[in-house]
């Protein structure tokens, strides 16, 4: 590390570290004694340096100067969404919302991970759909001076898309560039007609396969990209604060590559979510994939959809838990919609010893008591469910807080079976017309 | 409560019965050698006024509701100058509605005005669920014409959005201020743009570390509104201390009026000091206090008196309710009458016990600090303080637990035989006079203000011309730029750190990583149980393996403590003893900031040190005749702090001049500073704990590495004789970091000697005693004498010293 940190006041008393080696060639650039002004003027002529490396310009809008770098690229290609897909990730989207043009792809590079006022965004990039291909640009603060016409430029962009899309924006970078609008009392903060965030569709579809929902991951894994060489993102912050502190603006050239990457892996994830939830059915590459898409389709209420997906997702293969989870929420669909002959099929398949299984015996002794009217079999199955139980806990297949739990909702709906099942008639019909189902 | 006749109602306790106790106390002793003083408090009347006419119709008519129909007069002033606009500080004893003070304005602002914000701090979070009730109260009472809500580490985040969109008063403590809400400023817009009062109640407690940082974040959070144009006004309520303008204004950085009369009624009130007998004058050792504490309070409780008792730690608490229940058994069917109280114990518990007090089912509590704060427990009618509390504001709030509007009641101050308690009894008026003492911050303090100062730079850049507390700024911040902190730009300086400044600064001396105990009885089935909880800085010494720990007056043998998890399983034990860890302490000098040569000869000096404990061992002490049964070794992991120090070198020609043998100049050394140390702490107005002590080589033999016992902890375990050529006495400061009082001791140091040996040679005992030298286990060994002499060289330099250095205490 080439500065000192330090807790203790009296540790600021001493001597200034010398330059390590590696700090040689900057050690001729910073005057070690000098004043603040010196300094700041040998990081006016970095930045000039990181300008030409880039091929970045300097622009000026009222507010002051802003450093600002663009670039197009032709890969991903442009994608128009259609509303109905589009709406299955935001229900209250309009036609405006859907026309790509008003797109705006953000992506921020921050000074800390943690948030809170004192956490910079350095680095904004932003893209949006041009000439069939991604135009990206780049703002970035050489100077904290420089915030303020900065954010004015964003605020700009903003406004002429004004449909933000992000991936995880939702919770850091939007709540993080609304805090450095306030701070700066000068700029009231945009307000963006519509925010799409990618996050959770992402880990609706990819989670299962790939654990991990690193928008890196999901490029290499979903977009079969491959990024080369990247910088790790837990270092970015301390890259730039080493530039700040009159560092070498070399080392800042992989950030603006890094942030690159993520705004163009986000547009091509975007369309790759909106093509596979707008048409699961042909583009879906796996089981997994349309079982993704099937949970999307059935938390917005598309449950016919969400059946077939289901339904297709488990005639591909699928890995055992992902399986069971499909097979779950199929019967959970069929009956809601009273398709009780699938309902059961699927229910008599999954019993057993795993959290689903447990859900299958106590459906279908729900189904034998109020359905069928068959408490006997209802019996059954609960006796079934308990023998279960206990020969999972003495071999030790199961950890002792659910068993408890899941033993002690069998237990009660037996003792309520049997105590059913000695009552007079009357009483049990009594009792069914006011049964919860 | 008809289900416990026996104690509903409770009628007063009238003067007689009090004397019919004091009558059987002293039965066994001789009185004027054990009450000191016997003080009767007359009763006040109440002094009314009406409410001010400017008051709401609703919020007036919500307090007649609730039967307040008039105000105090103290009451009454407040609102005036809350109205007025100005910073008030309101002195009054425990339970004289001092909430009204601060909450009848406020809320009238709130109703005259809904955008007024208002933030009310309090030193702990049970004191802030204390006053959510009051205030949830009332806004049902108004229709819910405002929003009140508690913002702490406890509060779930989908609730912190509405709190910082709907909360009208925020309830909070110093703590999340600093590290949950200043650092996340623009989420609070809403209330920065329009906070108008800040509330600072029981002010009395931020003094010393605590409240040196408070001050701190008081000044960040005027920066923080200022930023959002709002300029807030402070209402303060604080305990009686000799200058609460000081403190306030010290505190605020504001000018602020003072209201002191008080109008509220309080009973009569019998205040005594029982100075435990003496058991061998020779050796200055009296009866324990603790099982004299237990005597009286007995006595009490067997008069079916509500009692509360006050220990000054977790052991004594546990030790003390051990003793009481025994003798107070439950009656068949009944809960148990006398119960314990303190941090450990859940927050459900707590509850529990407290409505037990409200409503007579609990007879007897026997409470740490914890219930010496505003938790509204009712009124009982006596209060045993086993110990002196270390401060006499202290004293007054515990006392106070007693007898709170009508009716006598009795509060008996039971002494130890350290030197701070044998002074309060035999001083009584030091006690009783109108200016008891006198609470010290340090808001310049360089390692608080520059811990905060970062804090700050993260919340808003720095402006050169901007003030932060009496520093200069534009260097201070010159060097945090050079250290990699800070970065100027624009004029103004920047935080530019990845870490979060707010997350590693502590407001509190103590950490907030806590032990969890767990009992390992119900394994078997899967359901060990959490008992309780222990601070870190304690950990060590009542959770160490083997260790008896009390917890409800039951006892747990620790298994085993798992140090990395931070677990102590424990299991229940029926025992006669109990344990007390033995520490070790050893200091390194890491740096010397100033020194001087004094005759003697000897040396001050003071500045960084390095200073690491261990707990080494453990005592078993039998119940009662606090006899040592046994000990055991522990092998545990050190702990290693770096702090400032205060240390008196003494020279080797002056140790060998001194008439007496080794072991004696040894057990003279120890004792001095034993005496040092308790003076110190009279003399910064700081806690014990606040304050360490050790003795070790003078460097370079120091390289040696040699354990010398921490005198204070463990009395009787007098030290090696081992020769020291040229000792140094250290007093350090026991906080990593340190809090500075180092400096200001070696500054006063003259004033330390001459008051050290005041304090030494006016106390009665021969060869040394608890209240002076500390115990000494041999009479041979002349501590007091050799002190003396040490001490008689030492100010022979000390006195021609000119009056000027001692201004900078």
């Amino acid at each position: 590390m080439r500065y000192v940190k330090l807790d203790r006041v009296r540790a600021l008393k001493a001597p200034r570290r010398p330059f390590s080696a590696a700090d040689e060639w900057q050690a001729c650039l910073v005057n070690p004694e000098g004043d603040s002004h010196s300094r700041s003027r040998t990081i006016r002529n970095e930045s000039d340096r990181l300008a030409q490396i880039l091929g970045a310009t300097k622009r000026t809008n009222q507010h002051g100067d802003y450093f600002s770098l663009h670039c197009w690229c032709a890969e991903p290609p442009q994608y128009s969404p259609d509303l109905r897909a589009l709406k299955l990730l935001l229900p209250d989207a309009s036609h405006e919302i859907a026309d790509p043009e008003q797109w705006l792809f953000l992506d921020t590079e921050t000074t800390g991970l943690a948030g809170g006022s004192g956490t910079y965004a350095f680095l904004v990039g932003i893209a949006w759909w041009e000439g069939g291909g991604l135009e990206i640009e780049q703002f970035f603060l050489r100077e904290y001076s420089e915030e303020r016409s900065l954010l004015f430029a964003l605020r700009e962009r903003i406004a002429e898309h004004p449909v933000l899309v992000t991936f995880n924006g939702k919770s850091f970078d939007w709540p993080l560039l609304e805090t450095r609008y306030r701070m700066s009392r000068k700029i009231t903060p945009p307000v963006p007609r519509a925010h799409l965030d990618f996050l959770h569709p992402a880990r609706n579809l990819w989670r299962l396969r790939l654990g991990s929902v690193r928008l890196s991951e999901l490029e290499r894994h979903v977009l079969g990209w491959d990024r080369g060489a990247d910088v790790l993102s837990d270092l970015i912050p301390r890259i730039y604060l080493d530039f700040v502190r009159g560092g070498p603006p070399e080392r800042l050239v992989p950030v603006f590559h890094h942030n690159q990457m993520d705004l163009r892996g986000l547009a091509a994830l975007s369309s790759r979510v909106l093509s596979l939830v707008s048409d699961a059915e042909n583009v879906g590459k796996d089981g997994l994939e349309l079982f993704g898409v099937s949970r999307i389709c059935e938390k917005r209420g598309e449950n016919a959809r969400a059946r077939a997906l289901y339904e297709k997702s488990i005639a591909s293969v699928l890995p055992t838990e992902t399986d069971r989870a499909a097979r779950h929420s199929l019967a959970r669909l069929a009956k809601r919609e009273g398709d009780f002959n699938l309902a059961c099929e699927l229910w008599k398949e999954a019993l057993g010893n795993s959290r689903q299984g447990y859900d299958a015996y106590e459906q279908l002794a729900m189904y034998y008591e109020h359905k069928a009217r068959d408490p006997e079999q209802a019996r059954q199955i609960v006796r079934q469910a308990l023998d279960e139980l206990r020969r999972a806990n003495q071999v030790g297949d199961i950890t002792p807080g659910p068993y408890r739990e899941i033993k002690a909702r069998f237990d009660h709906r037996m003792t309520r079976l049997e105590r059913k099942s000695r009552r007079p008639l009357l009483d049990v019909l009594d009792m069914e017309s006011q049964a919860q189902w | 409560m008809s289900a416990f006749p026996s104690l509903a109602p409770r009628p007063p306790a009238s003067l007689e019965t009090v004397h019919n106790i004091l009558g059987s106390l002293v039965a066994r002793y001789r009185q004027e050698e054990v009450l000191t003083t016997v003080r009767q408090i007359p009763a006040r009347v109440a002094k009314f006024r009406p409410l001010p006419a400017w008051v709401t119709s609703a919020l007036s008519e919500a307090y007649r509701a609730k039967g307040i129909r008039e105000l105090y007069s103290h009451q009454a002033s407040s609102a005036e100058l809350v109205r007025d606009g100005k910073n008030v500080v309101v002195v009054t004893p425990t339970s004289s509605g001092k909430t009204l003070c601060y909450n009848l304005p406020l809320l009238n602002a709130v109703l005259e005005n809904p955008d007024t914000r208002a933030l009310y701090l309090f030193p702990t979070k049970a004191l802030a669920q204390d006053q959510l009730a009051e205030l949830q109260d009332l806004a049902k009472r108004l229709d819910d014409a405002f929003g009140v809500f508690t913002y702490d580490g406890d509060t779930p985040s989908d609730a912190r959005k509405a709190i910082r969109e709907r909360g009208h008063i925020v309830l909070t403590n110093p703590d999340m201020l600093h590290a949950g809400m200043l650092p996340h400023h623009t989420k609070w817009m809403r209330l920065f743009e329009n906070l108008r009062y800040i509330v600072l109640d029981e002010l009395h407690t931020y003094r010393g570390v605590f409240g040196s940082h408070l001050a701190n974040v008081l000044r960040r959070l005027k920066r923080v509104a200022r930023f959002y144009g709002s300029d807030p006004r402070f209402i303060c309520c604080s305990a009686t201390i000799a200058n609460p303008r000081e403190l306030a204004a010290q505190l605020i950085e504001q000018d602020v009026e003072v209201i002191e009369e008080n109008g509220a009624p309080a009973g009569e009130k019998l205040f005594l000091f029982y100075n435990p007998p003496m058991v061998n004058r020779n050796l200055g050792i009296r009866r324990s206090y603790i099982n004299e504490a237990t005597r009286v309070a007995k006595e009490i409780l067997a008069r079916k008196l509500q009692t509360i008792v006050f220990a000054n730690s977790r052991l004594h608490t546990e030790v003390l309710l051990t003793y009481l229940q025994q003798a107070n058994p439950p009656k068949p069917g009944q809960p148990e009458p006398i119960r314990g109280y303190r941090g450990g114990y859940l927050p459900g518990e707590r509850r529990e016990i407290e409505r037990g007090l409200r409503d007579g089912r609990i007879l007897g509590v026997v409470a740490t600090n914890a219930l010496e704060l505003g938790i509204d427990v009712g009124s009982l009618d006596a209060c045993v303080l086993a110990g002196y509390p270390g401060s006499i504001a202290s004293t007054w709030q515990r006392a106070g637990r007693a007898g709170r509007r009508s009716g006598s009641s009795c509060a008996v101050l039971v002494a130890s035989s350290a030197p701070l308690d044998q002074f309060i009894v035999q001083h009584p008026d030091y006690f009783f006079g109108s200016s008891p003492e006198h609470a010290h911050i340090q808001p310049d303090n360089l390692e608080i203000l520059v811990n905060h100062l970062k804090c700050a730079a993260f919340e808003l850049p720095l402006s050169p011309d901007e003030r932060f507390g009496n520093v200069d700024l534009p260097e201070l911040c010159e060097r945090l730029g050079e250290a990699g902190f800070l970065h100027r730009s624009g004029g103004n300086w920047h935080w530019i750190d990845e870490a979060y400044p707010a997350d590693t600064i502590s407001l509190r001396s103590v950490t907030s990583d806590n032990f969890v105990i767990i009992d390992t009885t119900g394994e078997a089935d899967g359901k060990p149980e959490v008992i309780g909880e222990v601070d870190f800085s304690s950990a060590l010494t009542t959770v160490h393996p083997k260790a008896i720990y009390i917890h409800q007056g039951q006892q747990y043998h620790v298994e085993r403590l798992d140090f990395d998890k931070h677990k102590a399983y424990v299991k229940p034990v029926n025992v006669d003893y109990f344990t007390d860890a033995i520490r070790y302490t050893q200091v390194r000098v890491l740096e010397i900031a100033e020194e001087e040569a004094m005759t003697g000869p000897a040396a001050r000096v003071h500045g960084d040190v390095l200073v690491r404990s261990q707990v080494v061992g453990f005592k078993k002490i039998k119940f009662f005749t606090n006899e040592n049964v046994g000990s055991g070794k522990l092998e545990l992991p050190e702990s290693e702090m770096h702090t400032t120090a205060f240390w008196i070198t003494l020279g080797h020609g002056l140790l060998a001049e001194l008439p007496f043998s080794l072991s004696q100049r040894q057990s003279g050394i120890f004792g001095l500073l034993y005496a040092l140390g308790s003076m110190a702490t009279l003399l910064t107005m700081c806690d014990r704990r606040d304050l360490g002590t050790a003795v070790g080589e003078r460097p370079p033999s120091a390289a040696a590495e040699i354990r010398w016992e921490d005198f204070a902890t463990v009395p009787s375990n007098a030290p090696d004789a081992k020769q020291f050529f040229e000792p140094n006495l250290y007093v350090y400061d026991a906080y990593p970091g340190g809090i500075g009082f180092s400096e200001p001791l070696y500054r006063i140091y003259s004033t330390l000697l001459r008051r050290t040996r005041e304090l030494i040679s006016a106390c009665s005992c021969e060869n040394g005693c608890p209240s002076c030298v500390g115990p000494t286990a041999d009479r041979s060994e002349r501590t007091k004498g050799v002190a003396l002499e040490i001490l008689e060289r030492l100010c022979r330099d000390a006195q021609v010293l000119p009056e000027k250095t001692e201004e900078t205490a």
